[in-house]
């Protein structure tokens, strides 16, 4: 026998019991939309490129990062110490934030693309929940270093769960394990870093992609209103493939570009006596929510202040994560211009309130 | 502006030479390759069988020679005219040794560098005006002409890095430009040279996926995907070549020089020169995503390759280039010519002399100093001694190094600098600070007055009222 011909036994024998070939077929028949718009399809794989460097980076950290009492010192050897590891830690990070806009960024063009409509919802809903859960992610994972910074952002951070009516301070102690952020905490955070998130992480996203496998990708409503003669796709095996690999590429260099000339740096050990350095202030994703709360603090101070931004937030999160029911189908006219234009001022919003945030910490 | 001191806050005047640099390199080494593959493609063109196809490549060699002329003949000769601006500002003493010592270099140089200009020109406006053959027999012209810049200037840039042992043994006795040959064929000259021309190919390929993006796939699938295919070839010999030179030229360097790449190894520290090693993974990283993205989008998919597409490889190839530059520029330090002149300008044998007498007693320019405070004379040495490299509060922050310091231990950090003992890890990457005693503490009681705000000029008092200090004057008058 031949090596092809051992090649192609082999091949078959794993074929048949795993039905590579019908996933191939598949993979070929399936089609993505060209258009002008095509290049926002990539973002979507971008964010699950950036989210596959993190398990990777995440896992090499595990081996030297000791969480409790030693953090510090751990992430101090893995930045000054090891061989590299101010590399992993930095690309962690990096790709950590740019997971984050990479994420928001697809958010936006599915939003804008109307591709949340039926029957993509629970890809929407799913997407969300998936957003979240990365916040989360960035949260819990800004504490392990902890550093001067990571510890006063936790303690101001844990400040909006405490402003829940009655429930919390019970919460805000339950996830500091104690009145005061110390190694408990950065052991809980840790938990729920390397375990807990990752554990409802992965199912929703093998669920994500699964539906967006199931119904493809949408285009906007003005190329769907195309005859279908004239509306131009590719193949998504080999040729979009090939260009999200393409993509993928690019992202990693720029992980390793910003990683190399602008290194994670480590700050101060913590001093829980002493006064919160100046400029404290949260991860830039947390920054519009945060400035948006001091902003109506300032209009309605005290708790009032507080209930009603949180009641804002949750009306408003709602209001996006639901937006396939009140603009339903491509037939609605004045609805989905209106779903546009909210999602025009969310946009604004966003970055108004960021900017000022970052404006007015200076 | 100080002359012969140039101030450039915030991003020092290094990083000027710099940011012109990459950008000319980009171009230069463009024109280098892309002289090549102009009589290349033409002739590949003029070989084919098929009339319309042959009509159909000439076409667009013709454009892409247009681009070529835009870009190498404007932007390109703009941008070296500015280096030599930029160098003979930040490092006098360093220009005035290279031209020294390379007269007739920098003679062929710009003899070739007009025949070069010239014969683009004439390449590009005789299309279709001239016999093809002779045509073509042009741009076999243009490729050596442009090729003979590149072999000249690499000897030049070459000996900053590695001057060699003849020429060390005769620098500073005036006789320096005897040893013509040996500065020029240096050690690092032939792995440079080579290295360079696949980066000139690689550029040549990158720079015509521009031009061949703009082809409509759909109405020239033929001639698009031709094209494409034909240019990403271009990066085949740097695919395989790079990383064998890439180690022959570091392993010409001296030890003592390229133990400056592993510095960044195992830490990230402010003021350790770790940013080199950081800068040799960009170079490898980027390198190697420049042929994946050429692969996947260009040589895969020729008829869809947008005008995003290259730029993108574009942009690489910017970063891959830049990193290279500057990794190149780091890798000669503590000199600016190896190990004759360190790179504030002070030549090795000299650093005697000056901690006898004193730098500002033999510093080229006579010092004009509005005060003779210690104040001043230390800005005096800082702007001589440390500017070309550092900035007060921008790039190599001197108060962002020196954080945390008191005035005692600024003045024992200069100390050592000044001690320059053969165990200090300083040794590696910065010059000694040369001067007397005095010279120590006037530098530290600058710095202090910059990072602590202690022991500053003393405040202007006239008539009882506190006046605002006056605007900097010049302290060295180039009157020598």
């Amino acid at each position: 026998m031949t090596t092809k011909a051992i090649t192609n036994a082999a091949y078959e024998w794993v074929d048949e019991r795993l039905g590579i070939s019908d996933l191939i077929t598949f993979g070929k028949h399936k089609t993505v939309p060209v258009h002008s718009q095509t290049f926002w399809y990539y973002w979507g794989g971008i964010s699950l490129f950036l989210f596959l460097v993190q398990c990777l980076t995440g896992v090499l950290l595990l081996v030297y990062y000791r969480p409790g009492a030693e953090a510090y010192e751990s992430v101090r050897q893995i930045t000054y110490v090891m061989h590299f590891g101010w590399l992993i830690r930095s690309a962690h990070s990096w790709s950590a934030n740019l997971m984050i806009f990479a994420i928001l960024v697809h958010m936006f063009s599915v939003y804008f693309m109307k591709a949340y409509r039926s029957p993509r919802e629970f890809g929407w809903f799913s997407g969300m929940a998936l957003l979240g859960i990365a916040a989360v992610f960035g949260f819990s994972g800004y504490l392990l270093p902890m550093d001067e910074l990571a510890y006063f952002a936790t303690k101001v951070g844990l400040q909006i769960p405490a402003a829940i009516p009655v429930v919390g301070p019970a919460i805000a102690n339950m996830l500091r394990g104690g009145t005061e952020v110390g190694e408990f905490t950065v052991q809980r955070f840790f938990a729920l870093h390397v375990v807990v998130l990752p554990a409802i992480f992965l199912p929703l996203l093998g669920f994500h992609l699964w539906l967006v496998q199931k119904w493809g990708n949408a285009a906007p409503p003005s190329i769907e209103a195309l005859p279908k003669e004239e509306r131009k796709t590719m193949p998504f095996l080999p040729t979009f493939l090939r260009k999200d690999l393409a993509m993928w590429l690019i992202s990693l260099n720029v992980i390793a570009l910003l990683a190399s000339l602008f290194p994670w740096p480590l700050g101060k050990p913590i001093d829980p006596l002493a006064p919160a350095p100046a400029g404290i202030h949260p991860e830039w994703y947390f920054m519009s929510p945060f400035e948006m709360l001091k902003l109506l603090g300032n209009v309605l101070p005290g708790a009032i202040g507080e209930i009603g931004g949180l009641l804002l937030f949750t009306v408003g999160i709602l209001l996006w994560v639901l937006i396939p029911f009140y603009d339903p189908n491509s037939s609605s006219g004045r609805r989905g211009r209106n779903a546009h234009y909210f999602g025009l001022v969310a946009v604004f919003a966003l970055l108004a309130t960021t900017i000022i945030g970052y404006w007015t910490i200076r | 502006m100080n002359y012969p001191f140039w101030d450039i806050p915030h991003l020092g005047s290094g990083w000027v030479i710099g940011l012109i640099a990459i950008y000319h390199v980009m171009i230069s080494q463009f024109a280098v390759g892309g002289g090549l593959y102009l009589p290349m493609a033409e002739r590949k063109a003029l070989k084919l069988q098929d009339p319309t196809a042959k009509a159909a490549w000439l076409e667009q060699l013709h454009k892409h020679s247009k681009f070529f002329l835009l870009i190498t003949g404007v932007f390109g000769t703009v941008s070296g005219v500015g280096i030599w601006f930029a160098i003979g500002l930040t490092q006098p003493e360093a220009t005035s040794t290279l031209i020294h010592n390379f007269v007739f270099g920098w003679a062929m140089e710009w003899v070739f560098f007009m025949l070069e200009l010239t014969t683009v020109a004439v390449y590009y406006y005789t299309w279709d005006r001239i016999p093809e053959k002779l045509h073509l027999k042009v741009g076999w012209l243009y490729a050596g002409f442009s090729a003979a810049t590149l072999i000249i200037i690499n000897g030049i840039l070459t000996f900053m890095l590695t001057p060699g042992d003849t020429w060390i043994g005769v620098a500073g006795t005036g006789r320096e430009a005897s040893v013509f040959w040996n500065a020029f064929f240096n050690p690092t000259y032939w792995p440079s040279l080579f290295l360079r021309t696949c980066v000139c190919l690689s550029l040549a390929g990158i720079w015509a996926l521009i031009t061949a993006s703009r082809l409509d796939g759909d109405k020239q699938p033929a001639l698009k995907t031709a094209v494409v295919k034909y240019s990403t070839k271009w990066l085949i010999p740097s695919f395989l070549a790079t990383p064998i030179l890439m180690v022959w030229y570091v392993a010409m360097v001296p030890a003592s020089q390229r133990a400056i790449l592993s510095l960044g190894i195992d830490t990230i520290g402010a003021g350790t020169f770790s940013v080199v090693t950081r800068i040799a993974l960009v170079i490898i990283i980027t390198s190697a995503a420049i042929i994946g993205v050429t692969y996947y989008t260009a040589y895969r998919s020729p008829r869809d390759f947008s005008l995003s597409h290259a730029i993108a490889i574009l942009l690489l190839a910017l970063a891959a280039t830049g990193s290279g530059e500057y990794g190149r520029e780091m890798l000669r330090k503590p000199y600016v010519i190896g190990r004759w002149m360190y790179s504030n300008g002070v030549r090795v044998p000299h650093v005697a002399t000056i901690n006898h007498d004193g730098y500002l007693a033999h510093t080229n320019w006579v010092w004009n100093g509005q005060t003779d405070s210690s104040y001043s004379r230390g800005e005096a040495i800082f702007r001589g001694e440390c500017m070309s490299c550092h900035t007060l509060d921008g790039y190599r922050s001197m108060r962002k190094l020196m954080e945390g310091r008191d005035g005692a231990a600024i003045e024992s950090f200069v100390q050592m600098l000044h001690d320059y003992k053969p165990d200090s890890p300083y040794r590696r990457y910065m010059p000694p600070m040369s001067g007397t005693d005095q010279d120590v503490k006037d530098l530290a009681n600058y710095l202090n007055s910059q990072i602590n705000g202690a022991g500053g000029p003393p405040p202007l008092v006239t008539a009882g009222k506190l006046e605002a200090p006056k605007p900097p004057q010049p302290l060295l008058t180039a009157h020598k």
